[in-house]
């Protein structure tokens, strides 16, 4: 047993005890502890990452030494380990390109406690990536909840008070229906840890019991997770949610959260039902409708908003769409490219949030489209990355949203015509709205106001904005050009799956 | 001796680049200028003729693709035929022209006009064939448009699209003998690769028809007539006579070297082409002549008197019969001088009375007894009267069209043909009368004499006299034609 | 040397991308614009007189899509048609802006496109195409939205709407030749799809969405709505670009896509190439049309390029050496023809402000080098032997008729349809100019005169042009040949 492979584990526990420290430290001690902590998680992954390329293998990790089916489990694989760094990276970077707001928008006082809920987030999300077990899972996804609706209040105002609501009730209504499912799944079962649901599943349809309930179940849990990652129809909340937010916390709710719950269900889809039957039980069908439908309404919608926030936030309704539809495709490439998918979005939308942070820095604090003229001339930094940013979506080359496109079109070419039809025209309608809304807002980013307003305002560059920003920018374009490795990577992460 | 075809097609572009580097704004500067230089392009235009033979391969422009010159009998006929008309017309309009504005433009468009007919008329393929017929009418719109009217106007746009048209349904020809011939350059009896065309036929038939009909628009072949009384009338005259006189045998040209030259007339002979081709010239006969009887505008009358009159020669080369070619030929030469002839009187007249309407020329006859007297010795010759001109070619097409076995229009031609020619005196010979005999109420005693001068007087009588000899002596010039038609039909 | 194409492609894209730091003063702009587009240019003319030098691979995107460039037959005929024609604009350029403002931006995007231009050129697989294909249009946008005014935005609008529409069809397109062909996606004669292989309604339908996505920039109907309404860039932004660079880039890339990628072998006599030689051949009489109908000048010129970009879909269309080689030539001809049109019209609005044909009554005679020029571009695009548009209208005629088939004829009477259309709207204006109703009153028209001299040179050099090209282009046209059959 090395080293490293207790670092998994490590990380989740220690990230809870990180989250109580900050609640006693005062904010900038606390800060320093959580971006260390992050720092550190970020190392052990990597090195976790490292290992399981090296001895190419997954391991079941257990702790307190207990087998199955009494003790706990933690899964460590491939693609896990990948989206541990990633997401681990990604918050990091996050919080540091938004410090400042997070300072200026928060109560006094009441900053460590928002570096708790930070901490008890990316704990939660290990424990997603990670976790063997259904309870467990469901444990953490209610940890994430609850932590994700905090960041979202950081700024008390009438609007943000209205919008935690509003994602409390969705979201605990998606809890509520994943509840449902494992305690049904439970009944028929009577396990919890994924591998011995797994052959019970098997067995029983084999035989052709339970059947319909366990359809029900399937729903319940696509349901439940759709909701809480904001899939069409249920995304009404996120555009309130995550465009009221202060930047760091939209970057991490869209960037993170989202996909935290996309990983459960896909862990759900492959280790406990298996890819066959959830292609017989055309769930894969209405992911991939609602996938698309996000995809051009979630972009819509974006083609009408006149805050940057909440276009961007209508974005990322599109972007989740585009996972949904990868899944969908119900084959190993559709799979591959919803993978790309998350991490690709992971690392655009953070930084896509923190330059509107920097915009709304040098044109007053507001974020409406008509004041940002000029933002770019005012913060070149932001402006590049911005623009960095709005590529990737477009999906140009040598950006990380063009891996997506290729990925994602390689699945379709796998499928069947009326997929294939269906999916190619998504892609091109997408990539069109896409560039109606993001490339007049570079275009306005680099035209002068006609007023003259915030002429003389430039960008104060804290190390932490410009070193979040540089890392985002290379970030991208590192995945859009080391593709090869990372798909690669997410590719032996699938076969070691459990597929 | 190839070079030396160059110098008709050459000489003229090089006057109207003299012209247009120093123009001669004295009057006599420039009658001089003109007259000496169109005289020198008969001069080169008859060595050419009498000396000249070969293909001179000019400007490879791509693979199979060679601006070639070269001349045969045909072309001789013609080139010195446009030399010949042009010396009249630059001589009639030192004077008719006299006092008008533009008239250093007019030269340098007369000249190179010239120059892109010489292109035509010693083309020896295809592509030389159409070079020359693009810039003949790029080069006379500026003539047509001269006084820039609205009328004159209106006509030299129906001009450009007429004869674009007519243009492209010529190129359409030029692909095909290109695709399915043995090469584009003028053979007697045509150059249809039997190989290439089998299955084709159809494709190719149909191509040589547009061709004739395009080409034969520049000569007024209905239904691509409509510009010709739009745009003659309201040139200068001396611009109307070339454009009515030579421009249309230009026309004319083309349409024997596509049908005889290129596609051959034994691919074309008992066709539907044949005989839709001879449809055509028979209505474009009868209605020139009928729209020419109730017009009442002198130069128009003259106009659709020349679409009626171009379209005998048309029907005599759709016959495809040595005869009949024959007399086409022929007609090509007098109508050239008597059409000439005809718009030069007119021209005078109009220009001496200010009266463009035919009924107001009543006693005309007495005021200029020289003009109106060449006049009808025109006339008659257009009619068809012996021993003048018009006479030995109709009855040489009337001779030709019933010996071509042609069912139907063997015996109808002549018959359009006569009822043309009545028309034809019913148009042109009212205005005689009423010029020498406008009735008792028209005291003619006291009319000032109007008579031209000799600038204009001269080549009308040059051109009656020519008139009175083809007729007189039709032989040689009817000799050649026959002895080329041999070759073709 | 082969880094000379490296060169040739960053050198106006980075010099470009930094003018606007440099703050420079007009006739120092001038230079340095010059300076970099003469370098690339030269750059380019070495690459040709040198011929093949082999692949540069530059960066890897996946272990099989990597950029690179390579520069061969069809390449090199871009890439110099180009390389001719970006100094004499340039040149023309630097007079037009005097009379508007933001000169920095616009030449820096200027001279970034001539750049990404040439790299659309010089690329040696479809991905790298397609980089730069979108590189194009993202950088092309700012030319037309030069002015700021609604106009222009709404212009520049539909410019992107259809620009990134197509990009992304021809992307899909891309995707079916990735995972059906060559997942390097490079460039080979005759195409690297098997001929007889699977799922070949898919191929057929990812060859479509190839031709109409690429075919956006290609002006084919029914995507051509944005490039008249592009017609109120400042002129030599749609003179270059809008008759040369861009649209040319569009028949580039479709001529890409047709023989170096699918190939004939794969597409003659399918449903795919009727479709798409259907539309090229309605394209063709449909922009006539519309030029003739249109009174504004440089919306008809415009219209006409949707016009003359068919002729060369249809060359592309017939899956034949010939085809291409008329097309080939079409592509060379046209754009020098096409660029004198615009010139002419861009100096007629410069010094006289008219920008409609009813207005340049009487122009003739004051502006005579403008429209001499006007004239030997009209006469030649109308097809008049001795002038260049001629010898291509033939070539894709010639192409055409040895093809055989109901679609190509019709494709050649369209050719002639359109022969005389465009004699209708170009030789109206010299009427217009020339011939002016006898008594129309000479007011305004004492001001107007020809335009400077950088403004006046490209009208003799390209007219020079013209006329060379038209008589003596017989070798040029041999190289085609040879370049259409593979042999380069």
């Amino acid at each position: 047993m090395a080293l490293v492979q207790n670092f998994p584990f490590i990380t989740i526990v220690f990230s809870l005890t990180c989250g109580v420290l900050c609640a006693v430290l005062p904010g900038r001690g606390a800060k320093r502890l959580c971006l260390g902590w992050l720092a550190l998680t970020t190392a052990m992954s990597g090195a976790v990452l490292r290992f399981t390329l090296t001895t190419d293998g997954s391991f079941l990790y257990r702790m307190g030494k207990w087998g199955a089916p009494f003790g706990n489990e933690l899964r460590v694989g491939v693609l896990e380990a990948l989206m541990a760094t990633a997401f681990s990276g990604v918050m990091l970077l996050s919080l540091l390109g938004g410090m400042r707001h997070i300072f200026a928008d928060c109560e006094p006082g009441k900053v460590n406690l928002y570096f708790t809920m930070c901490a008890l987030l990316m704990s939660s999300l290990f424990a997603l990536i990670y976790t063997n077990d259904l309870f467990t899972a469901y444990v953490f996804v209610e940890i994430n909840t609850i932590a994700s609706c905090a960041l979202v209040m950081l700024r008390s105002s009438d609007r943000t008070l209205v919008a935690t609501t509003r994602y409390l009730i969705m979201s605990l209504l998606g809890s509520g229906l994943f509840l449902l499912g494992i305690v049904t799944l439970y009944g028929i079962t009577g396990e919890l840890l994924l591998e011995s649901i797994a052959e019970k599943v098997q067995a029983l349809f084999a035989a052709g019991q339970y059947s319909l309930p366990l359809t029900v179940i399937i729903g319940f849990f696509s349901v439940g997770l759709a909701v809480k990652s904001a899939l069409f129809p249920f995304h009404s909340w996120l555009p309130d949610a995550h465009g009221s937010a202060t930047p760091s916390s939209s970057a991490i709710l869209s960037g993170l959260v989202l996909k935290g719950y996309i990983i459960v269900l896909i862990k759900i889809f492959y280790r406990v039902f298996g890819l066959e039957i959830i292609v017989s039980e055309q769930v894969s069908r209405f992911l991939l409708l609602f996938g698309v439908l996000a995809m051009l309404v979630g972009s819509v919608n974006a083609l009408r908003e006149r805050d940057l926030k909440r276009l961007l936030a209508y974005s990322s309704v599109a972007q989740v769409g585009y996972i949904y539809v990868g899944i969908g495709l119900h084959s190993e490439l559709g799979m591959v490219a919803a993978c790309v998918q998350i991490l690709a979005h992971a690392l655009t939308k953070p930084m896509l949030f923190i330059c509107a942070g920097g915009f709304m820095d040098v044109s007053g604090g507001h974020k409406d489209l008509a004041a940002i003229t000029g933002a770019g001339l005012r913060d070149p930094l932001g402006g590049a990355a911005f623009s960095v940013g709005a590529l990737s979506m477009m999906g140009i080359p040598f950006f990380a949203g063009f891996v997506t496109k290729l990925e994602l079109a390689r699945g379709a070419l796998e499928a069947g015509p009326v997929t294939l039809g269906i999916t190619f025209a998504a892609l091109a309608v997408s990539t069109l709205l896409n560039a109606l809304y993001y490339i007049p807002i570079v275009f306005n980013l680099y035209t002068r106001p006609r007023d003259g307003a915030w002429a003389g305002v430039r960008q104060r560059y804290h190390w932490e904005y410009a070193a979040a920003l540089a890392a985002f920018i290379a970030l991208n374009l590192g995945f859009g050009m080391g593709s090869d490795w990372v798909v690669g990577a997410i590719r032996r992460g699938l076969a070691l799956f459990g597929m | 001796m190839g070079f030396l075809l160059l110098l008709p097609i050459l000489f003229p572009l090089a006057a109207a680049l003299a012209l247009c580097l120093r123009p001669l704004r004295a009057q006599r500067r420039r009658r001089a200028f003109t007259v000496a230089a169109l005289a020198l392009e008969l001069g080169l235009t008859a060595l050419c003729a009498a000396l000249a033979g070969g293909t001179l391969p000019l400007l490879p422009l791509a693979e199979g693709l060679c601006v070639t010159f070269g001349i045969d009998g045909l072309g001789r006929i013609f080139s010195l035929l446009v030399a010949f008309m042009w010396l009249l017309s630059g001589v009639f309009t030192q004077e008719y022209m006299a006092d008008r504005e533009h008239l250093g433009r007019y030269h340098v468009f007369l000249f190179l006009t010239e120059g892109a007919l010489m292109c035509l008329c010693l083309a020896a393929n295809y592509l030389t064939l159409y070079l020359g017929f693009e810039l003949m009418t790029l080069c006379s719109l500026p003539l047509a448009l001269h006084t820039q009217t609205g009328p004159a106007r209106r006509g030299g746009y129906k001009y450009l699209f007429y004869s674009v048209f007519g243009a492209c349904l010529g190129l359409l020809g030029f692909y095909t003998v290109h695709t399915y011939g043995r090469g584009t350059a003028f053979a007697p009896g045509g150059v249809l690769d039997p190989a290439k065309v089998a299955g084709h036929e159809g494709f190719v038939a149909a191509a040589a028809f547009l061709a004739v009909v395009g080409f034969g628009a520049k000569a007024g072949l209905f239904p691509l007539h409509a510009w010709l009384p739009a745009a003659h009338p309201e040139a200068p005259a001396g611009a109307s006579a070339l454009l009515s006189g030579v421009i249309t045998k230009g026309g004319v040209l083309c349409v024997i070297r596509v049908v005889y030259y290129q596609f051959g007339a034994a691919f074309l002979r008992g066709t539907w082409v044949q005989y839709a081709w001879l449809a055509l010239a028979l209505v474009t006969v009868l209605l020139g002549s009928m729209l020419a009887y109730q017009e009442k505008l002198f130069k128009k009358r003259l106009a659709y008197s020349t679409v009626s009159q171009a379209a005998y020669i048309l029907f005599g080369l759709a016959l495809l019969q040595p005869t009949a070619f024959a007399g086409a030929i022929l007609h090509v030469v007098v109508h050239s001088a008597i059409k000439d002839g005809l718009f030069f009187t007119a021209g005078a007249v109009i220009e001496k009375t200010g009266q463009t309407d035919v009924r107001a020329l009543r006693g005309v006859g007495r005021a200029m007894p020289f003009t109106m007297g060449c006049y009808t010795v025109l006339s008659l010759g257009l009619i068809g009267i012996p021993p003048l001109g018009g006479f030995a070619s109709k009855w040489l097409l009337a001779e030709g069209s019933l010996a071509s076995g042609i069912p139907v229009f063997g015996w109808l031609g002549p018959a359009v043909l006569l009822v043309s020619a009545l028309l034809t005196a019913g148009y042109l010979f009212p205005i005689t009368v009423s010029a020498f005999l406008p009735g008792a109420d028209l005291d003619g005693t006291s009319a000032p004499p109007l008579e031209p001068g000799p600038w204009i007087t001269l080549p009308l009588a040059v051109l009656t006299a020519l008139t009175v000899l083809t007729g007189l002596f039709p032989g040689p010039l009817a000799d050649a034609a026959a002895a080329i038609a041999a070759a073709l039909c | 040397m082969r880094f000379l194409m490296l060169f040739a492609v960053l050198l106006p894209l980075v010099s470009g991308a930094v003018l606007p730091l440099f703050r420079f003063r007009r006739r120092q702009r001038e230079r340095y614009v010059f300076a970099a587009v003469c370098a690339a240019s030269l750059a380019v003319l070495a690459l040709l007189l040198h011929g093949p030098a082999g692949t540069l691979r530059l960066f890897p995107l996946t272990s099989t899509l990597i950029v690179a460039l390579r520069l061969d037959g069809a390449g090199a005929v871009f890439a110099g048609l180009v390389a001719f024609l970006w100094p004499l604009a340039s040149l023309y350029a630097f007079e037009y802006i005097k009379h508007e403002s933001g000169d920095d931006r616009f030449f820096a995007f200027y001279t970034m496109s001539y750049g990404v231009t040439l790299g659309i050129a010089m690329s040696d697989n479809l991905l790298t195409l397609y980089l730069f294909y979108e590189l194009l249009t993202l950088v092309t946008l700012p030319l037309v939205m030069h002015s700021r005014d609604v106009r222009s935005v709404r212009a520049g609008m539909k410019y992107l709407c259809y620009s990134i529409a197509g990009a992304a069809c021809a992307f899909l397109g891309l995707m079916v030749l990735y995972t059906l062909g060559d997942p390097t996606l490079r460039f080979v004669y005759g195409g690297f799809l098997p001929a007889d292989g699977p799922r070949r309604t898919l191929v057929l339908v990812g060859y479509l969405l190839c031709f109409f996505g690429f075919g956006v920039k290609a002006a084919v109907f029914p995507f051509h709505g944005w490039l008249p309404a592009a017609g109120v860039a400042p002129t030599p932004v749609t003179a270059l670009l809008h008759a040369v660079a861009v649209v040319k880039a569009g028949v580039f890339a479709v001529l890409r896509v047709t023989f170096y990628c699918f190939g004939p072998a794969v597409l003659a006599g399918t449903w795919a190439q009727h479709t798409a030689m259907g539309f090229a051949v309605f394209t063709i009489v449909f922009g006539s049309a519309m030029a003739l109908r249109e009174p504004h000048l440089k919306r008809r010129l415009a219209y006409s390029t949707v016009s003359n970009l068919s002729y060369i879909l249809f060359g592309i269309t017939l899956m034949t050496p010939a085809g291409l080689a008329g097309a080939l030539a079409h592509m060379l001809f046209h754009g020098v023809m096409k660029i004198t049109l615009f010139f002419c019209a861009g100096a007629i609005m410069y010094k006289t402000q008219r920008q409609y044909v009813p207005e340049l009554t009487g122009l003739g005679r004051y502006m005579p080098v403008t429209f001499a020029a006007f004239a030997v571009g009209g006469a030649a695009l109308a097809g008049t032997p001795l002038l260049p548009g001629f010898l291509s209208k033939w070539g894709l005629a010639a192409a055409a008729m040895d093809a055989g088939g109901t679609l190509p004829l019709l494709g050649v009477a369209a050719l002639l349809v359109s022969a005389f259309l465009t004699a209708g709207y170009l030789y109206a204006p010299l009427v217009e100019a020339f011939f002016p109703p006898k008594g129309a009153g000479e007011h305004g028209l004492a001001q107007a005169h020809d335009p400077g001299l950088l403004m006046k040179v490209p009208f003799f050099v390209l007219m020079a042009a013209m006329l060379a090209l038209g008589v003596g282009s017989r070798g040029l046209l041999a190289l085609l040949a040879r370049i259409a059959a593979g042999r380069w």
